[in-house]
């Protein structure tokens, strides 16, 4: 549904997307991961023909961005990074002059209007100001906005990014339904690992305008992150020397030491290596590495290590 | 579903809409009304001896004189105003998301430039109202010479109006484009025949009110209201109304699609 191959764009001599190149499929939802600054934005620009890309190709819903534009702005629904509604009108007649506007009778836009009021649980605010909306309001507003057209690509833009907590899981449920009920194919881009994580099928690490990594979130875990193993040993400096004597890196904590290990048989060699040196361990624990560990070992690298 | 969008007709209708709602707060309605009013008092009171001034046309008040020239510079103003009205628009989210929706850029402009039409009319019907209630503007040309004079400075600030927008969208800062709007209006708006006649003035301004369209309209817009319409003039001020707007709405729509 999204296709974009080796996308440039560049302002001035700061070049933004630097050949990007990404695919996501009908109804499935790919989470861009990437700091500020690393292009996010930019590219999600280029696919809602809000900017022309340098170089490169891109199609969204079967309809190139440049020589069919029109058409593409017909089938997508973007929520961005600043809330794109009216302030001045109420969260009402923003939706049903974005209906109206997408061709809908002056009834049925109110209908609409209506129903999505209801479903993004709008009601009680639906004839006040959008200005006067709390964050999370108007960022509800924001995505019943950008659904009013029942588009077949929605575009996040950081959908999250200064919202509470309660309003950023409120908004996760509503994407997770709109792709579960709607087959809504999404791209959605985000700082947060765990937004990533929770949301996306697939996820491609974007990193000064470059593709650095794609893949599942698992796939992107079991290749660059590894397991940490944390022990809370009777002898932490006794424990440390003789880890390290045999080839571990051990990081200390008060009581704790942190081993990170590649492979599981190695939580075996560190138990039995403690075992043998007369070390007892009061706790053992072995965590999963999280995206952060995977984007920090990203960006301490250059591109393509797991293309 | 994918859309049908909505013909660029109900486009500029639903925006034309959306702009209107905002005018209902009676401040504005209020401060739009007052500033011409101030303008009408302050004119017709400081230079109501001009009419004695040598090179004034004999057997004409003043009042009768200046009320055409007043509508049209009001309304010239009311182009800046346009131009800063589009400007906060493009602040506002709302004009990002319409470059994402099948929304034709001149339709937004466009609905920009009859709601600011709608709000100088309005302006200009009051002030003519009162300068015949307060004042006592009876001039040669009736009520039909009046209304056909307001209806002049409406084609002229719209065509204006249209030259701001494109100005606003290019550089995008409601107060850069006052700042230019005061310093491109108020000379135009006293180096032409609006308050003196061109004749009166000393030659270097004569050379500029010669060459200012807004000289041909305040004549035409004076012909209209003194009973003895002024055909060049007239043309002359459609003419270059109307290239003004088809250029002024082109380019506005242009750069209002460029974020």
């Amino acid at each position: 549904m999204i296709h974009a191959e080796d996308v440039v764009k560049s302002f001035g001599t700061h070049t933004a997307l630097d050949g990007v190149t990404l695919r996501v499929p009908r109804g499935t939802v790919l989470g861009l991961l990437g700091h500020n600054g690393a292009g996010k934005t930019t590219l999600i620009n280029v696919l809602t023909t809000v900017l022309p890309p340098d170089g490169g190709t891109a199609s969204v819903a079967g309809f190139d961005v440049v020589a069919e534009g029109a058409q593409v702005r017909s089938s997508i629904g973007l929520t961005g990074q600043y809330t794109l509604v009216d302030e001045d009108l109420t969260g009402r007649q923003n939706l049903v002059m974005i209906a109206r506007l997408l061709g809908l009778s002056s009834r049925d836009a109110r209908r609409h209007a209506a129903e999505l009021l209801e479903s993004f649980g709008l009601v009680d605010a639906a004839d006040r100001k959008a200005g006067k909306f709390s964050g999370g309001m108007k960022r509800r507003l924001d995505l019943a906005v950008s659904l009013v057209g029942r588009p077949h690509v929605v575009f996040l833009d950081e959908p999250t990014t200064g919202l509470d907590p309660t309003s950023r899981i409120a908004l996760w449920e509503t994407v997770e339904r709109l792709t579960r009920e709607e087959g809504t194919t999404v791209l959605l881009t985000t700082q947060y690992m765990e937004e990533a994580d929770r949301l996306a099928d697939a996820i491609t690490v974007l990193s000064h305008g470059r593709v650095v990594a794609s893949g599942t979130a698992g796939e992107l875990k079991a290749g660059l992150g590894r397991r940490t193993v944390t022990i809370t040993p009777s002898d932490p400096a006794l424990a440390s020397e003789v880890l390290s004597r045999n080839g571990f890196e051990v990081g200390r904590e008060l009581d704790a030491v942190h081993v990170p290990v590649s492979a599981t048989r190695e939580v075996a060699v560190v138990v039995r290596l403690l075992t043998d040196a007369d070390v007892d361990l009061a706790a053992l624990t072995v965590t999963e590495p999280s995206l952060d560990d995977v984007y920090l070992a990203l960006a301490a690298q250059p591109r393509g290590v797991l293309q | 579903m994918t859309t049908m969008p909505a013909s660029p007709f109900v486009q500029v209708g639903v925006l034309t809409g959306r702009s209107l709602l905002g005018l209902r707060d009676p401040r504005m309605i209020v401060m739009n009304l007052l500033q011409p009013m101030i303008m009408l008092t302050l004119f017709s009171q400081v230079f109501r001896t001009m009419a004695d001034a040598p090179g004034f046309p004999p057997g004409v008040e003043y009042l009768d004189y200046l009320m055409p020239a007043i509508l049209v510079t009001t309304g010239a103003q009311a182009a800046v105003w346009a131009g800063g009205g589009l400007a906060n628009d493009l602040k506002n989210g709302v004009l990002a998301r319409f470059r994402t929706l099948p929304v034709t850029m001149v339709a937004v402009v466009a609905a920009r430039s009859l709601f600011d039409l709608t709000r100088s009319a309005l302006q200009l019907l009051t002030l003519l109202v009162a300068a015949m209630l307060l004042f006592g503007f009876h001039p040669p040309g009736g009520v039909l010479g009046s209304l056909g004079a307001l209806v002049l400075a409406l084609v002229v600030g719209t065509g204006l109006g249209a030259v701001f927008m494109a100005l606003a969208a290019w550089v995008k800062n409601g107060e850069l484009l006052q700042t230019i709007g005061m310093a491109t209006m108020f000379p135009l708006m006293f180096a032409s025949s609006a308050f003196v006649p061109v004749g009166n003035l000393p030659g270097w301004l004569r050379a500029v009110a010669v060459v200012n369209p807004l000289t041909y309209a305040v004549d035409a817009a004076r012909g209209f209201a003194l009973g003895a319409a002024a055909w060049p003039a007239l043309a002359a001020a459609l003419g270059v109304s109307s290239v003004l707007l088809v250029a002024g709405l082109g380019l506005a729509a242009r750069g209002v699609r460029r974020p």
